[in-house]
């Protein structure tokens, strides 16, 4: 704890060091402990003021013992199982139908003027209103969960892909026209290398969004997972269960970016021209 | 009559005639029963549950409650994000001391706490107004301490040479440079804020298009849902065209970044 507020001010006083700091739109620098205080002083009160009966506000303390309780029954680790599995499916159907509709309005300004109004269109309608029509065709399944969620990360996806078929290098396209490569040779050794991180950046704004929707339909529906389970407990007053569950929805969405996270740091690193925003 | 050409040669027809033929296309696979859907409607049974809706009376009370509650809830979030924002992007001690507790609060995807919410304030508009509110407050927050803190060091060196007073370097530089920024958040908050009043209304509060919605799926009717998700979905557009055009006429060029000197 003294080491790391002594080693702060030498930081602080390196030769450009605040200014960089300064200049970098958001700082993504190591979690500093300190930072915690807030959070850890409410947590604090909480638990102090709250009295465990409490159908409100009960103390965290209270709140492990109820997450013991669903681990053992093996409720938790089904939940948790459920909610990854639809996310995994939904967001890699989104990335694959994604990148291909991205491959095709990318690669063909005539497509993309054609689709782009049925995009637009498309994308605009909320994935949250979706859900009630999800039920009422495909029924309350794992099939209509995996839709809502494909439908609402495939925009990410085909957007960085479109834009990423547009920067792809003139001169790559070239040289695989001098080498005479065929058209599967080409797709295979030129576009789709040039085009990967493009997917990926894709992906990486999908994901949490997959996550956010993946939830979102099981608190609507109570198809089984850790939404469904959420809205379970609150349908039954177990105020402790909730916010425990709130808790490991957090880590989750933690795991799934860090696992993203490693992939980028250990798959794109060699990768030139990383793709910045959106679009 | 030259400006009447240049509109219609901007109109994209490719892409009107591609919704057609898949409006079409759809309107024919229900019709002859090549999509094995029980409850899927045709698009111009669509379109008669919609004139339904309108000249009923039902679709303009939900839209308006659904309307009223975003802007409400949106006009707070922005406050909120605002202030929070500002004082945690100017004050070095305050953004020290509690960043890393709201970097890991918005870990939590938000969406879970909509049965918190609503196991604290039941079924009622005050749930609604909290959750939305909640959601609203993050994209603002995080723009306002992205724009402050990211304002160019020169602009800064600039208010030490003219020994601004703080201020002064406050209100004068920093706020405007941050400024295009903030409006970013403004926006995304916008779409996210009726977006969780749609979720709130289909789990919590008992009012509006999201109720609207999850009655229709209830008594089975398709075609109501349908054009209730439309509507849903018109009015996402139609906030996020009134606030792009806003912020165009409030703002010159708010897209071409703080980099652009203002004449």
């Amino acid at each position: 704890m003294t080491a790391a507020t002594a080693a702060d001010p030498d930081r602080a006083h390196q030769p450009g060091g605040s200014d960089q700091a300064k200049s970098t739109k958001r700082t993504t620098s190591a979690p500093r402990l300190r930072g915690l205080l807030p959070l850890v002083v409410l947590l604090s009160v909480w638990e102090l003021v709250g009295s465990p009966g409490s159908p409100f506000f009960p103390p965290p303390s209270t709140w492990g013992s109820a997450l013991i309780g669903l681990w053992e029954n093996g409720a938790l680790l089904a939940a948790v199982l459920a909610t990854l599995t639809t996310f995994c499916i939904g967001l890699g159907t989104a990335t694959v139908v994604g990148a291909v509709l991205g491959l095709v309005v990318g690669g063909s300004p005539g497509a993309d003027r054609a689709m782009s109004p049925t995009f637009e269109f498309a994308r605009a309608m909320p994935p949250a209103a979706m859900v009630p029509i999800a039920t009422l065709l495909l029924g309350y399944d794992e099939t209509m969960k995996v839709t809502v969620v494909t439908l609402a990360a495939i925009w990410a996806i085909l957007l960085n892909t479109r834009a990423g078929v547009r920067r792809i290098d003139q001169t790559l396209l070239d040289a695989a026209r001098s080498l005479q490569l065929g058209t599967v040779e080409r797709i295979r050794k030129v576009i789709v290398p040039a085009l990967l991180p493009a997917v990926f950046l894709g992906v990486r704004v999908a994901a949490p969004i997959a996550v956010v929707i993946t939830l979102l339909v099981e608190i609507l529906t109570h198809v089984e997972g850790v939404g469904a389970l959420i809205a379970q407990s609150q349908r039954t007053f177990q105020p402790a269960r909730v916010y425990a569950l709130i808790l490991v929805a957090g880590a989750l969405s933690l795991l799934v970016n860090g696992v993203l996270g490693m992939v980028e740091s250990h798959v794109f690193r060699y990768l030139p021209g990383k793709a910045d925003g959106s679009e | 009559m030259t400006s009447r050409m240049r509109r219609l040669r901007w109109i994209n027809w490719p892409g009107l005639l591609t919704m057609g033929l898949l409006a079409g296309a759809w309107e024919a696979a229900v019709r002859w029963s090549l999509l094995d859907y029980q409850y899927l409607p045709a698009p111009a049974a669509i379109a008669q549950g919609a004139r339904t809706l309108l000249t009923s009376g039902e679709l303009i009370p939900n839209v308006l409650h659904t309307l009223l509650v975003t802007l409400i809830g949106w006009s707070l979030a922005s406050a909120i994000g605002i202030a929070l924002g500002l004082l945690l992007g100017l004050s070095p001690t305050a953004y020290r001391y509690s960043m890393t507790s709201f970097e890991v609060t918005k870990a939590i995807p938000p969406i879970t706490f909509v049965p918190a919410t609503l196991l604290i304030f039941g079924f009622s508009l005050r749930m609604e107004l909290v959750i939305v509110v909640y959601v609203g407050v993050w994209p603002v927050l995080i723009n306002t301490i992205g724009g402050v803190r990211g304002v160019p060091v020169e602009l800064l060196d600039v208010a030490r040479m003219l020994r601004m007073s703080r201020y002064h370097r406050v209100r004068k530089l920093i706020v405007p440079a941050a400024i295009p920024e903030i409006i970013v958040g403004l926006r995304l908050t916008l779409s996210l804020c009726l977006v969780l009043a749609v979720v709130a209304e289909m789990v919590g509060n008992p009012a509006g298009l999201g109720h609207a919605l999850v009655l229709a799926q209830q008594a089975l009717q398709p075609e109501k849902m349908f054009a209730y998700v439309l509507s849903a979905g018109v009015l996402g557009i139609t906030l996020n065209a009134v606030f792009r055009s806003a912020a165009a006429w409030m703002l010159p060029s708010p897209t071409s970044g703080r980099g652009g000197g203002s004449p």
